[in-house]
């Protein structure tokens, strides 16, 4: 009998076939939206999280106890190589960097502003993040007195490839000291704080400007995948201020929390549309067959075959628009993960949040089945009220009917 | 045997509109009787052959099939005991129009679980009586009215039902195919041994049958 059900719901499910085709449409292309939308809200929040990682804290940072509050040359990490050569041999750890950081002001013959001057190593940082990424304009050069400076701070100062600053600061020692730079390049790493102050020169040259010994650092920043390493460090140094990636950007975990927010509305709406559409297809199918499921009650067939055979007719229906629409949100996907949306028209407004004016998508498969899964909700439910009418169906009503 | 005790049936549409469509009815029909209900059109004969066919219920009195009470049962009794004991052959056909003719035929049956061997079988047999076996494979929007109505007696007759309610079979039909299914009902009936009830005024059943059973304004006037 269920094998006779099935047919007959399959075979219902495309009797009326423009009207099935314009519904299947209809949550194909929702639902590939819907996909392509979830990938691109979380593709500008993991761009824009992967970036900071990059360019600044990596998964987890150590910093001397009270350098966050009081950011000082005295409060280095004393022993930093030491430190670091530990970290790179623990299990999980894909890269390390040292850097050592001070705060003063950088000046051009007509302009001054705030900066913070970074000593890094260039080929640390390309294994750790591909610095390199980060250069829009010039050559990536620490050598000599070379040096990258953020793009909003090269906006502020008026800075181009070749420009001079003076970058002056109280060194270790307490004294205030100047350094005379060359620009080799502008770097971009929508790092807002990076790109609004930073400027990059040589770790060493900057040791040796600033006074401090070349095993002292800053900032230690790790980058691992790996579950529980903020926690065994955080045992391992106790001495020291150990925090992971989020601890240190919360308005990132705030980011992430407002995408979810998006997310669930958006996805909220596309569904209830959904909803909608098969109700509105399963509700006049089922008015258009009122005899006939009348007639099957009178000739003796249980409520509750019916009762399968429409909630079939709604699945068939939905999962064939979930595959359509699955498919299509594949393809739109890795579409907008290799070739992103360019929204450069809005490269102000995007930069000075954070994004980048091209949004790459991400692809999850979370995506495939929270779809599924609403749309199968959305199918079964779409047939309750439909069902309803079955039920207070009476049989003799039909048959007078037809008469 | 089917046994009518003081049926009564009413209408309700706001008084003072109230019908008493079927008045202190009682009645036996014996086995494999072959019997048509007649009268004009509102006497109460259709409302008489549903009371009998547990599709609508009674105010008042008993009606028995076999010796079992089936006015006071509930819907899904009622469902149940249609399903196993009654066969329907209604004036237009109802066939399923997403399943071929064997799968109509056969429709009861598997509603009933039998097996698919004994359901093939007994679908072949029936249709090739009906005339019909040659069209087991169609769709019922590829048959003509007769045709339609031949597998609805046959849907009907199919599941060996021990009564089968023929509420106007013939009245979509022209007298050509109205003749011939009469003669198939009847061969049937001598056949396979099961009462059929007709409700109709149809001169073609009237001539068929063995008994008339006249209504007249929700009474039994003569039969």
């Amino acid at each position: 009998m269920f094998k006779l059900i099935i047919k007959m719901a399959w075979k219902n499910s495309f009797l009326r076939l423009s009207r099935t085709l314009l519904v299947i449409t209809m949550i194909a292309v929702s639902m590939s939206m819907m996909i392509g939308i979830q990938g691109l809200y979380d593709g500008m929040t993991a761009n824009m999280i992967d970036k900071n990682k990059r360019s600044d804290s990596g998964d987890v940072a150590l910093y001397e106890k009270e350098y966050r509050v009081e950011k000082e040359l005295k409060n280095t990490i004393k022993n930093a190589n030491e430190i670091k050569g530990a970290i790179e041999n623990r299990a999980g750890v894909e890269a390390v960097v040292s850097r050592v950081r001070a705060e003063g002001l950088a000046s051009t013959a007509r302009k001054s502003s705030f900066a913070m001057i970074n000593g890094i190593n260039l080929s640390e940082e390309e294994h750790f993040g591909v610095f390199s990424d980060f250069l829009k304009e010039g050559a990536l050069s620490l050598e000599k007195r070379d040096a990258l400076v953020g793009i909003e701070l090269a906006k502020t100062l008026k800075l181009r490839v070749g420009s001079k600053i003076i970058f002056s600061t109280q060194d270790s020692s307490g004294e205030i000291n100047s350094l005379a730079l060359k620009v080799s390049g502008i770097v971009q790493t929508t790092n807002i704080s990076l790109d609004n102050s930073a400027i990059f020169m040589d770790r060493e040259k900057l040791h040796a400007f600033l006074g401090t010994l070349p095993s002292e650092a800053t900032q230690i920043a790790i980058k691992s995948s790996k579950e529980g390493l903020h926690k065994a460090l955080k045992l391992k140094y106790p001495e020291l201020d150990v925090k992971s990636f989020l601890e240190l950007q919360p308005m990132m975990k705030q980011m992430q929390d407002m995408m979810t927010i998006f997310n669930s509305i958006t996805f909220f709406i596309v569904m209830s549309v959904v909803f909608v559409g098969i109700l509105g297809v399963m509700y006049v199918s089922v008015l258009d067959r009122i005899r006939e499921f009348g007639i099957m009650l009178s000739i003796g067939m249980q409520y509750r075959y019916i009762r399968v055979q429409i909630f079939l007719e709604a699945l068939f229906v939905g999962l064939t628009g979930y595959i359509f629409g699955a498919t299509l949100g594949a393809f739109l996907l890795l579409y907008l993960r290799d070739y992103g949306i360019d929204l450069s028209a809005f490269a102000d407004a995007m930069q000075s949040f954070g994004y980048e004016t091209t949004v790459h998508g991400t692809i999850k498969i979370s995506y495939f089945t929270t779809t599924f899964l609403a749309i199968m909700s959305a199918s079964f439910l779409s047939v309750l009220i439909p069902l309803r009418k079955i039920k207070n169906l009476n049989p003799i009503e039909v048959i007078k009917a037809e008469k | 045997m089917i046994k009518l005790q003081h049926v009564n049936k009413y209408f309700y549409r706001g008084e003072p509109r109230e019908v008493h469509a079927l008045r202190d009815i009682s009645l036996i029909i014996e086995d494999g009787e072959f019997t048509l209900f007649s009268g004009a059109s509102g006497c109460g004969k259709t409302t008489l052959l549903n009371a009998i066919g547990a599709l609508d219920t009674i105010n008042s009195g008993e009606i028995y099939l076999d010796n079992k009470e089936i006015s006071s049962l509930n819907e899904e009794a009622r469902t149940q005991l249609r399903l196993n004991e009654l066969g329907f052959v209604f004036q237009a056909y109802n066939l399923v129009p997403v399943l071929n003719v064997e799968e109509n035929i056969g429709f009861i049956m598997r509603l009933r679980g039998l097996s698919e061997k004994e359901i093939k079988e007994r679908v072949l047999e029936v249709a090739s009586m009906l005339e019909i076996d040659n069209k087991l494979g169609s769709l019922p929007n590829a048959l003509s009215g007769g045709q339609q109505q031949r597998v609805a007696v046959a849907r009907a007759v199919a599941a060996k039902p021990k009564i089968i309610l023929a509420d106007e079979p013939t009245a979509n039909l022209d007298s050509k195919n109205a003749k011939a299914l009469m003669d198939m009902m009847r061969e049937l009936n001598e056949r396979e041994g099961v009462s059929i009830l007709f409700a109709s005024h149809d001169a073609y059943i009237l001539e068929s049958v063995r008994r008339v059973i006249k209504m007249n304004d929700g009474a039994i006037v003569d039969g």
